[in-house]
């Protein structure tokens, strides 16, 4: 089995954020970095997956230098090899552009598994995944919060609006997004921290893989501006729930 | 005539005894050196560690501990009960060696006697008084083991049988001695050196000089029968405490105390991590489970034991042992003693400083602990995962953004070594004081007392890093030492002399642990350093009373011996202490050490409310503590012990600095 695992290193969401001085995205200085929260999900079902069914783990990341330092940490969790596709201007890149570059790569090498995340904490376009597998014609799920695979065919659970679940079944070659609660990403132990300094990561030039040029392009990027405070009720308890059914029958649609 | 008397009366010292005893006695010191044998194998089936070197210091601070018992009398009474038999039995195991060295050896070969005279009533007297002492000892630890206390000891058929043999050889030495006074001794002065003697003597007058001489000939070989099984079931019972013990305060840790072995990470032959294994354990480690002899005062002291945790330092240290001494010794460590044990324990180290017996028992769990983590990735839960995983990405294991390490001393009139690196202390804040809210309130009240007494401070802001202490506790070597290296390599850029810590577990670690990895610098807990400064006048504070108790930090108190500095500053600033029953090396943990303060506490009843009801015994207003992790603790503890409006958690600092003369105002 050959599987892909696309990551991304997003900065740590606890970090004080500022806009660029383009305007375009945040500014990159003073931010801890860390891999996307639903990329790993994805490491830990694709090192899962390898382990039931053997085969080649490959985990490919785009971004500048300091990106292998996340890779690092899933080549600790269990993949084999590392894909560096350097390129100091991904921020800047729309979803298609970034799955075209994954496709590029992607087409020669037959993966019959590719894991993504469900979307990345910072730009959260939720795209990069879907549009990875059109570019391949290969099957692709979303959202998936169960993963099994037997006899070529893989069969996940997705999760829908209200808690509903759906089942769905597909043949590999195909691509899954992973959601929270799909696993529980394990902690590196630390021989496999050791080894993992000597996997083989090897560095692409983004330009060798980026054949197509953007649909889209981010044009500013802003705080949401101030709004009023909240309102706070305070009294007896029936009349405060009074009130707060006033409000509610006025000013939503919830009691309608 | 001098006062004297015939060694071997009655039993005769021709071949017919001497042959008889001597084979006796040298075999039962062959098995006595097989059943050492036997157990030193085992032993060394762990790995090496150095624990002989100094040696001679070594044997004579052994020597010190145990003649004087005293690591055995920390406990008072049952304490001083194992004293008193201890040291009669001394006195009879010199009295004995003298005779044979008289009867056997100066007599037999250069008609040398010199138990005679004044000296032989000396020893006589020391002999009897010894014997009776020795019964009086004896029966009061019988009394506590079997009829007041039962229920606080383990008792099984070792205990049983110690008993019965050693009241059998002190009851026949004296059937013996009453014997031959009635024959010799009775009615002469001499037989008052001899006051016990003479009590059984009178007691067997009425018995014919014949009988008496045949009782006198077979309780004597009966004693010196006894004599041999207990040489024989030293190695076999828990009677080889009496080697084991001796042995392990000369191979005992000389400290730094609690400072953990350091792991060789970059070592590429190593396969395993920590301790899974018997052998991934040291030969002391096996040891100490030979020397353990299940006193309990360990248990009786652990945290977690009290409040209903599956963790007994007692039993981790009995089950290593079963483990160890079993036919097939490749028993997985962790199961045997259990993943929620290893987990439960503070590291607090009450079990390691009370223990008589110099049993390690916290080095033990860590490496464990480190197998776990290092080898498995496991952790007591997903929140400690989450704040390791947070800690390796912004350096403090709360998650909170790496850059806003120093927000807290805003507008403080403080620079980053970054920014001013001549300062005369650098203020390593630690994580705690640097993004908890309440801990924040105690960084900026030392800093305060810093200034009013003219000390330059400086902090390394969001170049600082966790020390790594509770993730080193928990077993994440890997992480602590990152952290560590980062922290290291960034003071020594500073050319930093002296560092200050408010936090014992960060002090503790600098202080000690980062001394492997080249740290340097003088570290100071802030608690000494204030002392300093109010005795040398550069920090003046005015006296204004008021009523409290004082929490020992685990980390000032039992690993660094810090009692009376705070006590000093508690004083100074009109603080009346009424202590907890608990206090200075018998504090009770606040829950949160050994990196229990990144873990809920799940299993049992909390640990921290437990002291806060301590303190509220003590009927103080305030319970003052020296520790970030304690003063968490405490806030949380005084409301889940609903006390919240009559005691109120302070650290130190805190009171201080609302006590401080600035230099302005002063006369």
């Amino acid at each position: 089995m050959n599987i892909l695992v696309c990551i991304k290193q997003v900065p740590d969401m606890e970090s004080k954020f500022k806009v660029n001085g383009e305007g375009n995205w945040y500014d990159s200085a003073g931010l801890a970095w860390r891999m996307n929260e639903y990329d790993e999900y994805a490491v830990e079902q694709a090192v899962q997956l390898k382990e039931q069914a053997g085969g080649d783990l490959t985990v490919l990341c785009i971004g500048p230098e300091r990106v292998k330092e996340t890779m690092k940490k899933a080549l600790a969790m269990g993949c084999d090899r590392g894909v560096h596709v350097a390129d100091d201007d991904s921020y800047k890149k729309d979803p298609f552009s970034i799955a075209s570059i994954i496709a590029e790569h992607a087409k020669t090498k037959s993966y019959d598994v590719i894991f993504t995340g469900l979307q990345s904490q910072d730009r959260g376009s939720a795209q990069v995944g879907v549009l990875t597998a059109e570019s391949l014609g290969i099957p692709s799920v979303t959202t998936i919060v169960g993963f099994e695979f037997a006899n070529g065919t893989i069969t996940v659970k997705r999760e829908l609006e209200g808690g509903v679940k759906a089942v769905v079944k597909l043949p590999v070659p195909a691509l899954v997004t992973c959601q929270l609660g799909l696993n529980t990403p394990r902690y590196p132990t630390l021989p496999n921290i050791m080894k993992a300094k000597k996997k083989e990561l090897i560095t692409v030039a983004v330009a060798d893989l980026l054949k197509e040029s953007a649909l889209e392009e981010t044009q500013a990027l802003y705080f949401p501006e101030k709004k009023g405070g909240g309102l706070v009720l305070e009294g007896d308890i029936g009349e405060m729930a009074d009130k707060l059914i006033k409000i509610l029958k006025e000013k939503t649609a919830v009691l309608a | 005539m001098e006062a004297t008397r015939e060694i071997y009366w009655n039993v005769g010292h021709g071949w017919t005894t001497l042959v008889p005893m001597y084979l006796l006695t040298i075999a039962a010191i062959g098995v006595l050196a097989y059943g050492g044998m036997q157990r030193v194998k085992v032993y060394r089936l762990g790995k090496p560690i150095d624990r002989t070197d100094d040696l001679w210091q070594r044997i004579a601070d052994a020597a010190a501990t145990v003649l004087g018992q005293a690591k055995v009398i920390r406990v008072r009474w049952p304490g001083l009960a194992h004293g008193a038999f201890f040291w009669s039995f001394f006195v009879l195991f010199i009295g004995t060696s003298l005779i044979v060295l008289q009867a056997d050896f100066s007599d037999l070969l250069f008609d040398i006697k010199f138990l005679k005279g004044t000296f032989y009533k000396l020893f006589s007297i020391s002999l009897d008084l010894a014997g009776l002492l020795a019964l009086v000892g004896m029966g009061a630890l019988f009394v506590r083991r079997y009829l007041v206390n039962s229920a606080a000891l383990d008792s099984n058929w070792n205990d049983a049988f110690m008993h019965g043999l050693l009241f059998l050889i002190l009851l026949t030495g004296f059937v013996i001695e009453g014997a031959r006074m009635a024959v010799t001794e009775l009615g002469t002065p001499l037989s008052y050196w001899s006051p016990v003697g003479l009590v059984f003597a009178k007691a067997m007058s009425g018995m014919e000089a014949t009988g008496l001489q045949q009782l006198h000939v077979f309780t004597w070989w009966f004693h010196l029968l006894l004599v041999m099984v207990f040489i024989v079931s030293i190695p076999f019972t828990k009677f080889r405490h009496i080697a084991t013990i001796a042995l392990n305060m000369v191979f005992a840790d000389r400290g730094p105390i609690g400072k953990l072995q350091t792991i060789e990470l970059e070592n590429e032959e190593a396969e395993s991590f920590g301790a899974v294994q018997l052998t991934d354990l040291s030969w002391k480690d096996i040891f100490d489970t030979d020397a353990c002899i299940k006193c309990r005062r360990c248990q009786d002291r652990c945290p977690a034991y009290a409040t209903d945790k599956p963790l007994s330092p007692m039993k981790v240290v009995s089950d290593l042992g079963g483990v160890a001494f079993s036919p097939t010794p490749d028993a997985n460590l962790i199961e045997t003693v259990g993943r929620d044990a290893l987990w439960s324990c503070t590291t607090c180290r009450a079990c390691q400083d009370i223990c008589p017996a110099g049993v390690e028992h916290v080095g033990k769990i860590v490496e464990m602990r480190r197998n776990l983590v290092l080898m498995e990735g496991e952790f007591p839960g997903d929140e400690v995962m989450t704040a390791m995983e947070a800690t390796e990405v912004n350096g403090n294991p709360l998650g909170m953004g790496y850059a806003s390490r120093g927000d807290w001393a805003d507008n403080l009139g403080i620079k980053t070594l970054d920014e001013d690196a001549e300062v005369d202390i650098l203020y390593f804040v630690g994580c705690y004081a640097s993004f908890d809210k309440r801990n924040i309130a105690v960084a900026r009240s030392f800093v305060a007392l810093c200034q009013a007494a003219g000390i330059k401070v400086g902090i390394l802001g969001k170049e600082e890093k966790c020390c790594g202490e509770p993730m080193r506790k928990m077993g994440n070597e890997y992480l602590y030492q990152s952290q560590a290296m980062e922290n290291i390599e960034t003071i020594k850029a500073y050319g930093v002399k002296k560092i200050v810590t408010t936090c014992p577990h960060c002090f503790n670690t600098l202080e000690k642990d980062y001394r492997d990895l080249g740290l340097t610098a003088e570290v100071v807990p802030y608690v000494v350093f204030l002392e300093q400064l109010i005795a040398s006048g550069r920090l003046q504070l005015k006296s204004e009373g008021f009523s409290c108790t004082y929490h020992d930090s685990c980390y000032l108190g039992r690993h660094n011996g810090i009692y009376q500095p705070p006590r000093t500053l508690i004083a100074k600033a009109g603080g009346q202490i009424t202590e907890m029953g608990r206090n200075r090396d018998q504090a009770f943990c606040c829950s949160a050490g050994g990196g229990r303060i990144l873990a809920e506490e799940k299993l049992g009843s909390r640990i921290n409310i437990k002291r806060v009801q301590m303190a509220t015994e003590a009927k103080a207003d305030v319970l003052v503590s020296n520790c970030p992790f304690c003063l968490t603790m405490f806030e949380d503890g005084v409301k889940g012990a609903g006390v919240e409006e009559s005691l109120r958690p302070r650290d130190i600092a805190e009171i201080l600095v609302e006590r401080v003369v600035q230099p302005s105002a002063r006369g």
